[in-house]
């Protein structure tokens, strides 16, 4: 349906600082992520060091932020690191850069919208997460140290008991915070895709970037919420003497239960990992088909795949708390419905496969991050099997196993997914071109060093070690792991190092970038075929009127007729009798995605 | 209103409001739900609900606020449908008392708390006067803030900023309300009475 158009504004403050404009959000969400991603990695090196070098002066970090110990990380900072270190990347580097960036970004102009259903609550969204980094900086500020309960937040760590201070408190109401933004940004993104697809865009047609990120706003709305309210439990048994979470000798017989919260927290934290990788299957998925030159394989499969997924990933949530006591029929039923999610997750990578399978391979930057993607995902998955097994998971339970899968799925693949879609996206947003070759160096270091730092997580936790340790080498079963550790932190370091390849290329690239074409990869989808780079103020004068799906390459027919391999979503194409000679095709089946 | 409309510009664009409320409206159900879930879990690992010792909550007078809130609702109800009409002056009036009879709820819950309060149940009192005094607490915020929604869509309404083609604006914080009172009746059966 047609969107009017709103005047564009003059003012600066309304044109880049209060905009409502999806584009520029979308840029203030990459911006912000970025940061935060920045922050949160050095979080990690900070980390990293401790493990290989224990109790010594951590170098630069150290020297600016902990002189009082001569640089050294001590216990209680070291418990604020790796709990900060969780929570800024999912909620404050992810999150943004992959929803709040990419999301913006794309849904408006892959469907053939003017904007988003809702600008303004747009612009909310983004301000809303504006004030919750706020409140994140001003945990690390606070006197008795930033949050320290782990990301997890479990009480009765993080209770007055367990984390006194303002610092758990502050993040316990960022997270609230950016929760809030967060389902403002999903009420847009489901509404928008329902009611402002362009004419002739049905839901099949949809490219599955779009229908990755429709799902994640769904499982966003109806379960960050729950999380929104163990944040505010949590805040009031803080701040107003209440005693939801907190049990024991402190309040007597008649105390509230911490395992409530861990059930709160887990209900919202499972369809997490899926929010955070979903639109990542959507941008791998057009993205393979793309740079093959190849229709997406099976694109109903995948979309079928994608939703089963979603349903499923509501009723797993269980599998966190194998340990916790729960009755063993319900940890059965847990264990059977989340090893059902590798079903949809095997067709999707079967797809993937597929759709590479006997492509011309165009190997540029998006095409490896996105493969890259597909290796550490599933890697990933495949150690995830594991854990949501009772017998192993007992055995695997809170050791580096688990860090060292967590990260291969929601760290490694939704990174290397959010370079992918960056660097694809990239021409469009700035209207310049990002340099092929840096890029390169900046993918092969990223997933050498991934795979190195997370693998070495993986064997370290096979073999025993507990995560979130101090001071691991002071058990005698875990100090000959002091090698692999110490090689772990150097590859963790080189992974540091070379992102700031990347830095340097974004920023050149903004400053000083040759100008780009507007369909640079000579892509189907309606950012590159009917907007410029950048696209305009309201994207489109008119509103295309689209006639098939997003994964039409490689038909013979169409490559005599006009001279390229692929066609866009709009143009007429071929008449019926040209139409006929493509029956001769590889992959018919795949070619049904309209 | 059953009378079949064509679907004009204005009439579709109403439509993805509606839609946008009512996935907002959804997520402040889940929500709400969690609460009522922990609550839920709450009770089921407590050997006595209310535990032993623990003063009883009057019933009476929350049950009367009840009424008070569902009639908020009602007169909100109304006045939309006088607005539908394109009386506009009625739908004034009824915001008006749809705005009162909220306060007047409010003023009740706070007379509920302190008597409470006075007989020995406090937030401090562990789960149960956790579960009690957050759970109203966390409602009558929502209360407070329909309030100043109505009483923005009240002036906006004495403005005449309002007419029968133009019903969207009072629909939607209409929408809210009702969902506020939703709550309400559950957290009265699930408190007070069960
Ligand atoms: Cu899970």
């Amino acid at each position: 349906m047609e969107q009017h158009i709103h005047p564009e504004p003059k003012a600066f403050i309304w044109k880049y600082v209060f905009s409502i404009d999806h584009k520029v959000i979308a840029k203030q969400f990459l911006w912000t992520g970025l940061m935060f991603l920045a922050l949160g990695g050095t979080l990690a090196m900070m980390i990293r060091w401790q493990w290989a070098y224990p109790k010594t002066a951590v170098p630069v970090v150290g020297a600016l932020f902990l002189s009082h110990t001569g640089g050294a990380i001590t216990p209680p900072t070291y418990t604020s690191i790796f709990t900060m270190h969780g929570l800024i990347m999912i909620f404050w580097a992810i999150t943004p850069i992959l929803i709040g960036a990419f999301g913006n970004f794309c849904i408006p102009l892959m469907i053939g919208a003017r904007d988003m259903a809702f600008p303004k609550l747009n612009m909310y969204s983004y301000w809303m997460f504006f004030a919750s980094s706020v409140l994140v900086i001003l945990s690390f500020t606070s006197q008795l140290g930033a949050a320290s309960a782990g990301w997890t937040t479990y009480p009765p760590l993080s209770t007055n008991v367990g984390a006194p201070g303002w610092g758990q408190t502050y993040m316990a109401l960022a997270i609230f915070a950016t929760g809030v933004s967060t389902i403002m940004g999903g009420i847009n993104y489901i509404v928008t895709v329902i009611r402002y697809r362009a004419p002739g865009m049905t839901w099949f047609r949809l490219p599955l970037t779009i229908w990755g990120m429709w799902l994640t706003a769904i499982l966003n709305v109806l379960f960050v919420p729950v999380l929104g309210s163990a944040a505010l439990l949590l805040s009031l048994d803080r701040l107003a003497g209440t005693h939801f979470f907190v049990a024991g000798a402190a309040v007597g017989i008649q105390g509230g239960d911490p395992m409530l919260f861990q059930h709160l927290f887990w209900i919202f934290g499972h369809p997490e990992v899926y929010i955070l990788i979903l639109p990542v299957w959507g941008i791998v998925g057009d993205i393979l088909s793309f740079f093959s030159r190849k229709p997406a394989f099976w694109y109903k499969g995948s979309v079928f795949a994608m939703i089963a997924v979603t349903v499923l990933s509501a009723v797993v949530y269980g599998h966190h708390m194998y340990q916790t006591g729960m009755a063993p029929l319900l940890g059965l039923g847990f264990e059977m419905l989340t090893l059902a999610i590798s079903v949809p997750a095997v067709v999707l990578f079967v797809n993937w496969l597929n759709t590479i399978w006997k492509g011309s391979l165009r190997l540029e930057v998006p095409m490896l991050f996105a493969l890259g993607m597909v290796f550490v995902f599933g890697a990933g998955g495949l150690t995830g099997l594991l854990l949501g097994t009772i017998s192993t998971d007992i055995y695997l339970h809170d050791t580096m196993y688990v860090v060292g899968h967590f990260h291969l799925t929601m760290a490694a693949a939704s990174f290397l997914g959010s370079f992918s879609a960056l660097y694809f996206w990239f021409p469009k947003m700035y209207g310049k071109q990002m340099d092929q070759n840096l890029g390169k160096v900046h993918f092969w270091g990223s997933v050498v060093f991934i795979t190195l730092v997370f693998g070495g997580q993986l064997v370290a936790g096979y073999s025993g070690q507990h995560r979130r340790l101090f001071e691991p080498y002071q058990y005698t079963y875990i100090r000959h792991l002091a090698p692999l550790n110490r090689w772990t932190s150097f590859a963790a370091f080189a992974l540091g190092a070379t992102q700031l390849i990347f830095v340097v290329n974004f920023i050149k690239s903004i400053l000083m970038g040759k100008k780009a074409e507007q369909n640079p990869w000579h892509v189907s989808t309606l950012e590159w075929t009917h907007c410029a780079s950048p696209p305009i103020y309201h994207n489109f004068d008119i509103v295309p009127t689209v006639v098939r799906g997003a994964h039409e390459y490689a038909d013979p027919a169409v490559k005599k007729k006009f001279g390229r391999d692929y066609l866009d979503q709009v143009e007429p194409g071929l008449s019926a009798v040209d139409e006929d000679s493509s029956a001769g095709m590889p992959e018919p089946e795949a070619i049904g995605a309209e | 209103m059953g009378d079949v409309v064509e679907l004009r510009p204005r009439a579709r664009e109403d439509f993805t409001s509606v839609i946008g409320m009512m996935i907002a409206l959804g997520a402040w159900a889940m929500m709400f739900g969690a609460l009522f879930f922990m609550y839920a879990g709450m009770r089921s690992h407590a050997l006595m609900w209310p535990p032993p010792g623990v003063p009883r909550l009057p019933i009476g007078l929350p049950a009367l606020n009840t009424a008070v809130l569902l009639a908020s609702s009602g007169a909100f109800s109304l006045g939309l449908r006088s607005l539908r009409k394109g009386e506009r002056r009625a739908l004034s009036a009824w915001l008006a008392a749809a705005a009162a009879l909220g306060t007047t709820f409010l003023a009740l819950q706070v007379v509920v708390w302190r008597d409470v309060w006075a007989s020995g149940l406090q937030p401090s009192t562990g789960a149960y006067g956790s579960v009690f005094y957050g759970l109203t607490a966390l409602h009558a915020v929502h209360v407070a803030a329909g309030i100043l929604v109505i009483l923005l869509v009240l002036v906006r309404s004495l403005l005449g900023k309002y007419t029968e083609h133009n019903v969207m604006p009072v629909r939607l914080p209409g929408m809210f309300w009702h969902f506020v009172d939703a709550v309400w009746v559950l957290m009265f059966v699930s408190l007070y009475l069960l």
